[in-house]
């Protein structure tokens, strides 16, 4: 098991490495995509191994149900990702968007990005976890900045900026959490690592650990683009190109929400209940509200997309702070659930910016008639992601506002469904006038590569098969998780 | 102690009011480098090994190669100053000298009794004074160097507060530092190159 886990950090390291020492397209492609599905695999074993064996520690390596929940998200993410570059970069290249250069550097970078992202979620320590996000950052900030003009450079420096003053705060609650830990142990202990840490909670110093928790909270926040830290987020979001757009969405925001759910654990058997769940709840239905006016006024369709993830953030956000088993199976359901239709999203917006050569969505128009697939697959995605039935996310959002009505709070699940059906009216408005609009001009289509399409629709598979059936080994992981949330093992 | 304390306190005041993008490199030099030394006595006087490794950690990398890469792009931006800031220079400082009281008020509050008071206060006000440089500062290298201030400022916290964090962490955290350097670096570059102003509140094409 340690060793499967070296073996997922170290592929993506090594593939990266290589591909930037290589100078044929082909040999790149083909590396990138045995070392992603390498990468995968390694990741849907040990969620395997995990679901069928229970918790794994060594040293400073740890993984539980929890990790595996969020493992599958990258395991899947990574590899469609990867498979929808190659057709995505490779049209960039034959346009003379990119030169070889910017290609090798992509792929590394991608990897390296990748690598990150999997270090968040198998090591066992606060600190250590903090290092690994502030990474992620710093690794994907030059993807976002990848065509180096001036919106990417803008967008770019904010990332960074915002990200790091907010991962900064993070930094500085995770001292003061320390500074907790060692009132009670002492120095030379186990610093920071979280089962320590959940095993002396209760003596922890409770001024101390809110003060921590707030710079926590608001750090990680900042990174998972929750309202009002989230600025950064659609202006990344929309300049990245497509395939990170996907990965940032689906996969980094998720991290992100990992983060604040590990600290949660250990700082919720020594706070207040109400005061953590005021606070969650309340951040979560900014974020869900503040999405509102961007969405029904937007002019960019990856920035629609953007603003419709600082949502969806807020809507797991909700369900972590509802708190009752049921409402954490939903979030952590709705987090793949999200991460696979969003990334789908992304993919699809990448084909059709290439095609109309353009983001604005007042000129697309008549995807159905120029690009009939293209056009049903949107039209299907963005039915699934306003949470329509029969997709994945009907399920997961139904589940955290059912859990809300069962706790008792009938306003809190009745506001939400009131801002989700706004949110649906927006998405639908835009999404309409996009497939059957009128064309007008005439717009040359090229070919859409098999691998985009490949990716696209495995993704929007998922969601249908999940929609109708939750499969027996995730639902058993997800309540496994979910009591992990809860403060269980 | 108290001494470095005071000059660490100094140096946050003067960034409030340099227009000089050198200047102001050479401050955040001079502040990253008391830092080390602070590292360096707390460390003799615990007599804690690791805490040498982290003091020469943050010579290395906070005043050596970090001031290296903006002194040299600094030269190459020979016509950029820090001109008319969103915050005067005076308002600046009056809000840096209400960001330490603050921080003290703060300290007392959230920690009575911290044996490390005063270097807690000015740790956090440093954070602070961090803070206000990248919110009021239009030239890309003022925000690199606020955000220094800002990690120089947490890192005295967990010195002050906890002899510093376990080295693996620490280490992980001075190469987060370097790197993010780095790759700010590269965008004022690229800036630069693009022809644009490194004046970052030139930048507002994305709306909305």
């Amino acid at each position: 098991m340690g060793e499967l886990l070296l073996l997922a950090l170290f592929i993506p390291l090594v593939t990266g490495l290589l591909s930037m020492f290589q100078d044929k397209v082909v040999i790149i492609k083909s590396l990138n995509l045995v070392g992603s599905s390498m990468t995968s695999s390694v990741l849907a074993f040990i969620v395997f191994r995990i679901s069928t064996q229970g918790a794994f520690l060594n040293g400073l390596l740890y993984v539980d149900s929890l990790s595996a929940v969020l493992l599958t998200v990258v395991a899947v993410l990574s590899l469609t990702s990867m498979v929808f570059s190659m057709s995505y970069m490779e049209k960039e290249l034959v346009e003379g968007h990119i030169t070889i250069k910017m290609l090798k550097r992509y792929y590394g970078l991608f990897n390296v990005f990748i690598f990150t992202m999997i270090s968040v979620l198998v090591v066992e320590n606060l600190g250590l976890m903090w290092v690994a996000v502030e990474a992620t950052t710093l690794a994907s900030a030059l993807l976002v900045a990848f065509y180096f003009n001036q919106s990417a450079l803008e967008a770019a420096w904010k990332y960074v900026m915002v990200c790091t003053v907010g991962i900064c705060l993070a930094l500085l609650g995770t001292i003061l959490l320390y500074y907790a830990q060692v009132n009670v142990v002492g120095i030379n202990v186990q610093a920071l690592s979280w089962l320590e840490l959940k095993t002396i909670a209760s003596k922890l110093d409770p001024t101390i650990t809110k003060l921590a928790f707030i710079f926590i909270l608001i750090g990680y926040g900042t990174k998972a683009g929750l309202a009002p830290m989230h600025t950064w987020l659609p202006d990344a979001h929309s300049q990245a190109p497509s395939p990170i757009s996907g990965l940032l969405s689906g996969a980094l925001l998720s991290c992100a929400i990992y983060a604040i759910v590990r600290n949660l654990i250990v700082v919720q058997a020594i706070l207040n209940h109400e005061f953590l769940q005021y606070l969650l709840i309340g951040l979560a239905l900014f974020s869900i509200g503040i999405a509102i006016p961007f969405i029904l006024v937007q002019h960019d369709i990856k920035r629609l997309l953007a603003y419709s993830s600082v949502e969806h953030m807020g809507i797991v956000l909700l369900g972590i702070g509802i708190s009752t088993p049921l409402a954490i199976y939903g979030a952590l359901l709705h987090v793949i659930n999200h991460a696979i239709a969003k990334s789908a999203l992304f993919y699809l917006a990448g084909i059709i910016t290439q095609e109309y050569k353009t983001k604005y969505i007042m000129r697309i128009r008549g995807l159905i008639r120029t690009m009939p697939l293209v056009g049903t697959l949107f039209i299907i995605s963005i039915l699934a992601i306003t949470g329509t039935p029969p997709f994945s996310l009907f399920i997961s959002k139904f589940t955290i506002i059912w859990a809300s009505f069962n706790d008792g709070r009938f306003w809190l699940g009745a506001g939400v469904l009131f801002l989700l059906a706004g949110i649906f009216a927006g998405m639908m408005y835009y999404c309409l006038e996009m497939v059957f609009g009128n064309p007008g001009h005439n717009i040359s289509v090229g070919k859409v590569g098999k691998p985009a399409l490949w990716s696209i629709v495995f993704s929007i598979g998922v969601m249908i098969v999940t929609g109708l059936y939750v499969p027996l080994w995730l639902h058993t992981l997800l309540i496994k998780a979910a009591s992990v949330v809860m403060g269980g093992d | 102690m108290n001494f470095l304390i005071i000059i660490l306190l100094v140096t946050s005041l003067l960034l409030t009011r340099v227009s000089r993008l050198k200047t102001a490199v050479t401050i955040i030099l001079i502040q990253s480098f008391m830092v080390a030394l602070a590292c360096g006595i707390d460390g003799l006087e615990a007599g804690a090994v690791h805490m040498y490794v982290a003091a020469i950690l943050t010579a290395v990398i906070k005043v050596g190669l970090i001031p290296y890469a903006l002194l040299n792009i600094v030269e190459k931006l020979q016509y950029e100053r820090e001109d008319h800031p969103i915050l005067n220079v005076n308002s600046s400082s009056v809000t840096a000298c209400i960001a330490i009281v603050l921080a003290y008020g703060l300290i007392d509050q959230a920690l009575p009794g911290a044996n490390s008071r005063d270097a807690l206060a000015t740790a956090l006000a440093m954070t602070l004074i961090g803070l206000l440089i990248i919110m009021t500062r239009r030239q890309a290298i003022m925000q690199i160097v606020g955000l220094i201030t800002m990690e120089n400022g947490i890192y005295l916290v967990g010195l002050s507060a906890t002899k510093g964090l376990p080295l693996i962490i620490e280490m992980g955290i001075f190469f987060d530092v370097l790197v993010a350097v780095v790759v700010l670096v590269i965008l004022t570059h690229r800036l630069k190159l693009s022809g644009i102003s490194t004046d970052i509140s030139r930048l507002k094409k994305l709306k909305g």
